[in-house]
């Protein structure tokens, strides 16, 4: 007979997230992936300056702020016509590298590592469970690092906060690149730095993701879902240096092909939100919030790429750039978060190289009288992100966000596919029903972000008000 | 020792509280202050004050949550999860504890709009937990501007009704840390205060004095343009920053001296106005942020 698992939180992630899956003989049959924390972001921008939207966005979500503030920038580069310099781009890339250093790190030790390693001398570290494969003294090694780490996760938000006056919610990154200049102090500052971090990703993070994977082997046949990859690009379309990481493509059964932004639509078909059509293209969105609605389960929409469900991420940026070639699994995953920091501390040192001391390059902006229109698609530590912004009057008049949390915890659609990270659980064989560990570890294989995935627009009428019964 | 004359200590605020931790730290390794539970509840906002307290130092976050407190419950750290996460959480009222709430509080549709767990098979909201954790806390934090007044959050329309923490326990005494995200020190250094002698004193908003008794424009190293008339006119500029919308003038925090991130940096710093998220009424009161159309007017009369 089935079984009902419900876990609820699922903790060790960002934001509020519920699980629900159907397990009959031993194996998942159905899933559900909830979220379950809703601000409304998107009505709160209508309104409001443009120029705000850069640091208001950042709000989202106090992991990944810097992500928000590079899209949200983009974006309105895009509607005013604005072309960042190259040095503006290597500024802003640059507080982008430390953002994605310490989302790493800390995800991997913070997040990732107390599945699967037994944290000594702190209670609140101690799982349930009793799936801990490790010999002691490799336990203890690893355990050790999940603390040390915090030091080098700190590091890179100091790193950070040189160019981007602080972390979270920096104020570095703005239009045109960056707020400040890069003095030949910071940058020699940002550098030694970079060395600390780099050191610790080539010495412990590496080894200690490998270490896990040869004794959990099981979960590179785990977690693998649809296998449909998309990345909106990163570190790439520079002037001179071209591509330093990735272009913006997809891949599907069909292969590796270029990426088609009008392709992009959203779907709310099983999410709480009520709209005269369930599917609309990210700059033409409607829904308003709908609590009531019967057959819906989460606050997350359904992002489909040519009317398929799309994994984001450091493992889609490492196979579609072709510098990772295993496979797609939850053991995948996490070993490419760990391959990917190091190859961002490469790409930051190769921009820190590139960078012309006391660069400035902010102008006084000024907002056009007609409408404008823009958008910033940018790849972020968990994935594509997108931002899109329409202005009138002067003012922010719509605004969207799909964020990579929304294309991996994707609810099903009436196409009858499941989200990427629903599809991954499918078949997943749970030995202890009473402690389904395997569950958490494949979700927070994806890194999820439910504070960025719940989101919300309509533009102009009041919120009607919904009765509970 | 009473016969000398020492020399005088230090008396601006960021020494004050960096002795203060620095006593907490003493006392606890000498077992004359006892560790307390400590409870942080992540509700409806964007989790970053919790990572802002993973870059405290002297002391780390690792310190404070091994020596100083024990912390018991913490949806982004913990290892446990689903309902033997909140299991615990409903076990840590059986004894004193010490309740941190970052994230404002959800009202909508009965606080669906913030579920924060399951308990006995039905949904836990962040407005259930909070009401109920708030009722038998020794000590209330409300950590950050969407716990201390909602914050952006609660930004206009705010589509979730989300409110701070005080609203939904209006007969409770609680601190309030103000800020997006808050600082650690902030943090830190109330924690320790509460350790050794109770509660600090607060102003009348329930803001620790020691910090956020100034003026940042009072302690601005830009100050000196302001009296002086000589105003940056776009971001990037070392002048003040005033006409571009600072808001310094009316944020009351320490940000000019302890600064960010290891005292590397912080808003001003980066040329950038101080956009006020340690100021009560944060975002909407603050907004517009960034207006580079005060300086046209200006210079047109």
């Amino acid at each position: 007979m089935s079984k009902r698992i419900v876990i609820n939180p699922l903790t060790r992630i960002s934001g509020f997230m519920e699980v629900e899956v159907i397990v009959d003989q031993h194996q998942v049959v159905d899933v559900k992936t909830k979220g379950n924390l809703f601000r409304g972001f998107e009505q709160m921008l209508v309104g409001r300056s443009p120029f705000d939207a850069v640091y208001f966005t950042q709000r989202i979500c106090g992991i990944c702020s810097a992500a928000h503030s590079m899209a949200s920038s983009t974006a309105l580069e895009d509607a005013l016509n604005i072309e960042p310099s190259e040095q503006g781009r290597y500024l802003r890339d640059i507080i982008h590298c430390c953002e994605f250093l310490q989302n790493h790190i800390r995800h991997f030790y913070q997040y990732t590592v107390p599945d699967f390693v037994k944290i000594e001398g702190n209670t609140l570290l101690q799982a349930d469970h009793n799936d801990f494969r490790l010999p002691q003294k490799v336990n203890r090694v690893i355990s050790q690092h999940y603390f040390e780490s915090l030091e080098i996760s700190r590091l890179a938000h100091q790193m950070l906060a040189v160019l981007g006056g602080k972390a979270p919610h920096n104020h570095g990154v703005f239009i045109g690149g960056i707020t400040t200049q890069a003095t030949a102090e910071k940058i020699v500052h940002l550098d030694s730095i970079l060395q600390k971090i780099a050191k610790f990703i080539d010495e412990k993070m590496i080894p200690d993701v490998f270490e896990i994977s040869r004794y959990y082997p099981e979960y590179y046949r785990l977690g693998g879902g649809y296998g449909n990859l998309l990345t909106y690009g990163a570190f790439n379309h520079y002037k001179d240096i071209k591509t330093l990481y990735v272009d913006p493509l997809v891949y599907t059964d069909n292969g590796i092909q270029s990426f088609d932004e009008t392709k992009i639509q959203e779907k709310i078909d099983y999410s709480w939100y009520k709209s005269s059509s369930s599917a609309y293209s990210p700059n033409d969105a409607i829904p308003e919030p709908d609590r009531k609605k019967e057959k819906a389960y989460s606050w997350v929409k359904a992002p489909r790429y040519n009317d398929l469900p799309f994994e984001v991420g450091p493992l889609a940026r490492l196979i579609l750039s072709g510098d990772y070639t295993n496979g797609i699994s939850a053991m995948d995953r996490t070993i490419a978060r760990a391959l990917e920091a190091k190859k961002i501390a490469g790409i930051m040192k190769t921009l820190l190289d590139l960078l012309i001391p006391n660069t400035n390059v902010q102008k006084k902006y000024e907002l056009p009288e007609e409408e404008a229109s823009g958008r910033g698609l940018v790849d972020t530590t968990r994935g594509a992100l997108g931002h899109w912004i329409k202005i009138n009057d002067k003012k922010i008049a719509f605004y969207q966000i799909i964020t990579p949390s929304t294309w991996d915890f994707s609810t099903r659609d009436e196409k009858g596919y499941l989200g990427t990270a629903e599809e991954a659980l499918m078949g997943t064989p749970i030995q202890d029903p009473e402690n389904p560990v395997e569950i958490g570890r494949i979700l927070r294989s994806f890194d999820p972000c439910m504070s960025c995935a719940t989101h919300v627009h309509r533009p102009g009428k009041e919120i009607k008000t919904i009765q509970v019964f | 020792m009473e016969n000398y004359i020492l020399p005088p200590e230090s008396l601006t605020n960021e020494a004050i509280a960096a002795r203060l931790t620095a006593s907490a730290r003493n006392g606890i390794e000498d077992g004359s202050v006892k560790k307390k539970n400590l409870v942080y509840l992540e509700l409806n906002g964007c989790s970053g004050n919790i990572i802002s307290l993973l870059n405290g130092a002297n002391p780390d976050f690792e310190y404070m949550m091994g020596s100083m407190v024990n912390l018991v419950y913490s949806n982004s750290l913990m290892a446990a999860e689903g309902e033997q996460a909140i299991d615990r959480l409903i076990k840590a009222m059986d004894e004193d504890y010490i309740l941190a709430v970052e994230g404002a509080v959800a009202l909508r549709d009965n606080g669906l709009y913030n579920i924060i767990g399951s308990w006995q098979g039905k949904p836990l909201t962040g407005l259930e937990a909070a009401k109920m954790l708030g009722e038998k806390a020794s000590h209330i934090l409300a950590v950050g501007a969407c716990a201390t007044h909602g914050g952006v959050s609660a930004a206009r329309p705010n589509p979730s009704q989300s409110v701070g923490l005080q609203e939904v326990l209006p007969d409770k005494d609680m601190i309030k840390l103000p800020g997006c995200p808050v600082h650690p020190d902030w943090f830190l250094g109330t924690l320790a205060h509460i350790l050794l002698y109770g509660d600090p004193e607060t102003d009348n908003l329930g803001r620790p004095l020691m910090f956020y008794s100034t003026l940042i424009h009072d302690r601005c190293p830009r100050r000196p343009f302001f009296d002086r008339g000589i105003f940056a006119e776009k971001l990037g500029d070392k002048t003040c920053l005033f006409k571009l919308g600072c808001r310094g003038p009316v944020t009351r925090t320490d940000c000019p001296t302890r600064q960010w991130n290891g005292h590397v940096n912080w808003p001003i710093g980066d040329d950038t106005p101080c956009i006020g998220c340690a100021q009560f009424g944060f975002p909407d009161a603050m907004a517009p942020f960034i207006s580079y159309d005060t300086t046209r007017v200006v210079k047109d009369e």
